[in-house]
């Protein structure tokens, strides 16, 4: 897995590489710097078509939507990693403690039930294959 | 309130005639009432034709107990378990939510030229519009051959300063982000020793009035020599430099 991102990371790093040096030669450009220029373009060519290559080993790779916001904002998208674990653990201990209060309220439930309807209770208990506690 | 009331008892009326219609005062309590009887025989027929179809199978073994469903496994996984560390993911929550992230996308990518930390939709440079408007992909990137080259054939010279600005700038705001980061690491550790700071403000207010004393003997020196002020020129010319 980490392969496939490597090479894709190396092909970018060597293209905005190549892009900030043809940067340089264009913004002070002299006549000798032509041909410079285009084994520069020629390179940005070869570049493009190996970014192109790894596409097909990240098919299966799927970037979150939002991430791309947090990009276009010029903030750092470890950011959203970030609040996305933040937001799963609280939204964990909040489903947490609704099923700890339900299951209060069951066996409060079950409790009272029993001492008004018992005999009703006990068939319950028969259905539910007395795993139900009484109390 | 009168008139409420006597809405209320006009309402609490009608009720008999539904009754008369079939609805019968026989059947009305839908859970039967007599349990105890075990019978699960005449009350089910009853209390399933007027719950939902799907309860009749369930209401079938459950007796007394319509609309009873199965209770979900206890292998399932819900809310009530550590989902962070049943997928292993406390390495990371500790990696992002641990330590401060700093908010700036160069700080992500450092290495990257250009000014990156501006909104893309200043430039036109945002990922989202590659998603709104995709690029025509038409076939494959061929090389550029000798007769195309000839439309790179450029003017000698600088480019205008406009477009300068473009590649210039980004190592300046690199500089001004190890300031910052030095910025924002130096108050943490001063909180506790808070006297160390008054020493050194007072240590910069003793030694003001000796500085002032040697600036105005400097100025005194140069006043003598020629009567305009060349500090306020050279500082003029400075800050003029700068702003280019």
């Amino acid at each position: 897995m980490a392969e496939k991102f490597d090479h894709l990371e190396e092909h970018l790093e060597k293209f905005v590489e190549n892009i900030r040096q043809l940067g340089i030669i264009v913004s002070d450009f002299q006549p000798s710097s032509q041909a410079g220029l285009n084994q520069k373009l020629n390179f940005i060519v070869t570049g493009l078509q190996d970014i192109d290559k790894c596409r097909q080993q990240l098919h299966d790779i799927t970037v979150p939507l939002e991430v791309f916001e947090y990009i276009d904002q010029g903030r750092n998208p470890q950011l959203y990693t970030k609040e996305c674990l933040e937001r799963a653990l609280a939204k964990n201990e909040q489903v947490k403690g609704k099923i700890d209060t339900m299951k209060k309220f069951k066996s409060l439930l079950i409790q009272e039930l029993s001492k008004v309807f018992p005999e009703d209770m006990a068939k319950y208990r028969s259905i539910r294959g007395e795993d139900q506690p009484p109390s | 309130m009168e008139n409420f009331t006597a809405l209320f008892g006009a309402q609490a009326d009608p009720p008999p005639p539904p009754t008369a219609l079939g609805f019968g005062p026989g059947k009305p309590p839908p859970p039967p009432p007599p349990p105890p009887g075990g019978g699960p025989g005449p009350a089910p027929p009853s209390t399933a034709a007027t719950a939902a179809p799907g309860s009749d199978k369930s209401a079938a073994g459950c007796g007394p107990f319509y609309l009873m469903r199965e209770l979900p496994g206890s292998t399932e996984l819900t809310g009530s378990t550590n989902l962070i560390t049943h997928y292993n993911l406390e390495h990371s929550y500790n990696k992002f939510c641990g330590k401060k992230v700093k908010e700036k996308l160069s700080n992500f990518l450092p290495d990257l030229p250009g000014m990156i930390d501006l909104p893309g939709s200043h430039d036109n440079s945002s990922l989202r519009s590659l998603i709104e408007k995709p690029p025509i992909l038409g076939g494959s990137f061929n090389p550029i051959t000798g007769t195309m080259l000839a439309g790179f054939r450029l003017h000698t010279g600088p480019l205008p300063e406009q477009c300068r600005l473009m590649h210039i700038q980004p190592p300046k705001k690199k500089n001004k982000h190890k300031h910052k980061q030095s910025r924002t690491q130096d108050p943490v550790p001063p909180e506790t020793p808070s006297d160390s700071d008054h020493k050194k403000k007072k240590k910069k207010k003793e030694e003001d009035p000796e500085r002032k004393r040697k600036k105005k003997e400097k100025k005194k020196k140069k006043n003598r020599h020629s009567p305009d002020h060349p500090g306020m020129g050279s500082s003029q010319a400075s800050s003029s430099s700068s702003l280019r």
